[in-house]
């Protein structure tokens, strides 16, 4: 795990687990907050507008992991699982104006991407913890589904919310892509000095 | 810095001499960790024994320190070095100690 990332140019030191834990709750915090608006303000939502917030929703859980949480990219804070060398790359030298915004990640040749044994055993830890409870997700969405698809009252009180399944799959594919970072960085304790 | 002597086992449930003698030859973390070729959050977690290293890294560690692993590593608690080596009988101070609490008793 790195000990700080760089976000609009700024050096952002991220070693204590409870900084780490405050970002942990905003990105969550802030997934939630987009979605249930939309999904207010769209009231009923349109075929087309289904599609554009799977398009929205997709590169979102990218973005987060690319720029902030890491794993599945040479940014972010947690190193990449693959634990295999990037490719090679060579940085624009003109920037586009998205690079401007966002901070583009160090060269490859410079890039901490190797992970040692107890990291190895984190990341399966923490893959398994996370398989767990997108799979207990996924049999949410499909008996939602079902029930929907065939008109069954939810828990037999309730009738199933058309917009339900989609907003569950939408979750469920945001937190398939960020859960096991989060955990890493929500269990992980502060990290120490290297002196 | 910690390199006070472990006082528990951990979440591994073992004892280990590391921090120790890493102070002992004056090494940082840091430097460790390069030479064993982990990161060095690694030593920190071994130094406090809330990780059990591989056999590959365990004797690494003592080949590195010149020590079997078993000085490096106990499932008991460890005794100082020197104690360990020159003598089996209790150090003056822990005597002495030892007669002031029965002294009071």
């Amino acid at each position: 795990m790195r000990a700080e990332f760089v976000l609009l140019g700024k050096r952002i030191n991220m070693t204590s687990r409870a900084r780490r834990r405050w970002l942990v709750a905003l990105i969550y915090v802030g997934f939630a907050v987009w979605m249930i608006s939309a999904f207010c303000f769209l009231d009923h939502l349109q075929d087309v507008f289904e599609s554009m917030m799977f398009l929205a929703f997709w590169p979102a859980g990218f973005l987060v992991n690319r720029y902030l949480l890491g794993g599945y990219g040479y940014g972010g804070l947690v190193k990449p699982f693959y634990n295999t060398q990037p490719w090679p790359y060579e940085t624009p030298r003109d920037p586009h104006w998205l690079c401007l915004v966002l901070q583009l990640p160090p060269s490859p040749d410079k890039v901490d991407y190797r992970n040692d044994e107890r990291e190895l055993r984190q990341r399966d830890h923490v893959h398994f913890q996370a398989y767990r409870a997108v799979s207990v997700s996924m049999v949410i969405v499909t008996m939602l589904l079902y029930m929907r698809r065939h008109e069954r009252p939810f828990l037999g009180f309730l009738s199933v919310p058309s917009d339900l399944p989609f907003a569950v799959t939408l979750a469920v594919l945001f937190v398939s892509q960020t859960l096991p970072q989060a955990i890493l960085l929500w269990t992980e304790p502060d990290m120490e000095e290297p002196r | 810095m910690n390199n006070q002597p472990q006082k528990g086992p951990g979440e591994s449930g073992l004892y280990n001499r590391i921090a120790v003698l890493r102070a002992e030859r004056g090494i940082s973390r840091q430097e460790l960790a390069d030479a064993m070729d982990v990161n060095y959050q690694t030593i920190g977690f071994l130094e406090r024994g809330d990780y059990s290293p591989s056999l590959k890294l365990a004797l690494s560690l003592g080949e590195y320190f010149g020590l079997p692993v078993e000085a490096i590593f106990s499932k008991q608690p460890l005794q100082p070095l020197s104690q360990q080596v020159y003598g089996t009988g209790k150090p003056k101070i822990a005597l002495i100690a030892e007669q002031e609490t029965e002294e009071t008793l």
